[in-house]
């Protein structure tokens, strides 16, 4: 079951986290918005039942989301990238390895993908 | 291991050929150790040298690369002879450079690696060729593409090393600009696609404030196949026209259609400004497909999608198979296909849509200005 579960969405353009939120909520999930790094991983550390995440590839001052999806990783929580820099990112893309959503996407496509993400691997992130 | 005057100017041997392997700088000092040369290749050099020494010395000191000598048997292995253009490249007179060790060129941005290799190809006597910051007597720095080897006279001996320098700063300099326009077309495209975002949160943002939240997912799915269209453009070297292909896959991305759709066009380019409709276009009639043609629930479907340049015209056509069948022409015509005509007439293109009993078979052409 997906309802009610957390998603973590990690964007450091407020209106996309907006969008992404609502799409979060209309998916009956509880959204965990961060525009940054710190704030990314104060969830993660914060809330221990994180089913998965949706991160912007290039955040503000240089950061990427490259440390955030190491520790959802060690988590074993899935996480999809969402991006509009491929061209520069090409490295950090292939480097983690996760499934893409290019923008401009639809907000509600890609919290179902990532929410897809959730109910299809492992075992431990089901919802509470 | 570079090698450029390999098969060139015969005085100049290829120090790799002759060369006992692995002789290290001791062995230099040692007279027994040095290369002996084939005798049949010296037969052939000395007859290239009778004719041609006199012509060879006139060419060495008027031509336009700037060339020096530097004696290794003397101490600290000063240059013992420069051309004209030497002179000429780095500002200084022969009394400047006569006597001196190469390195007075060198400066305090001159890369120490750099010297390092080559001070290692005339430790080898191997020939070698490194972009050097170098300064020239008024202090201006320049890049000097030196190019270093050793010359051995007819018993194998070594004589000279021989550098000639290349004053490359434009070179280095438009690539330089080159990658800083990459950089910001990159730059550029990563806003771009952002702002597309934006402006689709803004939308449905706006959407579910106002309780219209059906007609804002309308507004963002065009807004998102506008987006995509141009997403190749800025990533492009080329200024001005979009590669179709990746266009109009990037397009269609978000179909999900992988398995239903066969690309057959190849290579046209179109100009930047048709992209927009085009664009448009393959949103109604992939969102068409969807809702009742070949990729609608339940349907599988196939499309068959086809671009070619001809002339200063695009001819896109869209084939589907496979759906439910079609028993004619829709009756009433959807605002989808009513927006499309419009648009595609005020572009002064066609769309002609034919509806077979196996699916729709759309053709549109796209008329453009030049390029």
């Amino acid at each position: 079951m997906i309802e009610g579960c957390r998603i973590l969405l990690l964007d450091d353009e407020p209106l996309i986290l907006m969008d992404l939120e609502f799409a979060a909520e209309d998916q009956h999930c509880k959204p965990l918005t961060a525009t940054n790094v710190s704030e990314a991983m104060a969830h993660i550390e914060a809330q221990s039942t994180v089913a998965c995440a949706v991160l912007d590839v290039t955040l503000r001052d240089g950061e990427t989301c490259v440390p955030v999806a190491r520790e959802l990783e060690r988590r074993s929580i899935p996480y999809l990238l969402h991006s509009g820099d491929l061209n520069r990112q090409e490295g950090t893309l292939a480097e983690l390895n996760a499934k893409l959503i290019a923008k401009p996407a639809c907000s509600s496509r890609v919290v179902e993908a990532a929410l897809a993400l959730a109910t299809a691997p492992v075992d431990g992130t089901k919802t509470n | 291991m570079l090698s450029p005057m390999r098969g060139g100017a015969k005085v100049f041997q290829d120090p790799m050929s002759d060369r006992p392997e692995g002789k290290s700088q001791a062995s230099l000092n040692d007279p027994q150790a040095r290369p002996r040369r084939d005798m049949k290749d010296v037969e052939r050099e000395d007859r290239f040298s009778d004719t041609s020494g006199v012509l060879f010395e006139q060419a060495m000191a008027q031509t336009r690369m700037a060339v020096c000598l530097s004696d290794p048997h003397q101490p600290d292995q000063p240059i013992v002879f420069a051309n004209r253009a030497f002179r000429r490249l780095t500002g200084y007179d022969e009394q400047d450079i006569l006597g001196r060790n190469c390195r007075f060129l060198q400066g305090p941005k001159t890369d120490r690696h750099a010297v390092a290799k080559v001070r290692e190809a005339i430790e080898n006597e191997d020939v070698v060729v490194v972009e050097l910051l170098n300064y020239r007597k008024d202090g201006t720095p320049f890049w000097n593409a030196l190019h270093l080897g050793p010359i051995y006279d007819s018993k194998g001996e070594l004589l000279y090393f021989f550098g000639s320098q290349w004053d490359v700063s434009d070179v280095r300099a438009a690539r330089a600009e080159e990658r800083h326009a990459r950089e910001m077309a990159r730059e550029l495209s990563h806003r771009m696609k952002n702002m597309f975002s934006v402006i689709s949160g803004i939308v449905n943002v706006m959407g579910r404030v106002r309780g219209v939240q059906k007609e804002a997912a309308e507004i963002n799915s065009r807004i998102q196949a506008l987006g995509r269209a141009y997403e190749t453009t800025l990533d492009e070297a080329s200024v001005g026209v979009i590669d179709l292909g990746p266009a109009v896959r990037a397009i269609l991305e978000p179909y999900d259609v992988d398995d239903q759709i066969a690309f057959m066009g190849n290579g046209a380019q179109v100009p930047f400004s048709a992209m927009s409709l085009i664009g448009l276009v393959l949103h109604e009639l992939a969102a068409n497909a969807t809702r009742f043609g070949a990729w609608a629930d339940g349907a599988n479907g196939q499309v068959a999608l086809d671009w070619q340049r001809h002339g200063n015209e695009v001819v896109l056509t869209w084939i589907e198979t496979g759906g439910p069948r079609v028993a004619g022409p829709p009756e009433e015509t959807g605002t989808g296909a009513t927006i499309m005509d419009r648009m595609v007439k005020a572009a002064r293109g066609t769309i002609e849509r034919n509806w077979k009993p196996e699916g729709l078979h759309a053709v549109l052409t796209v008329p453009f200005v030049g390029v």
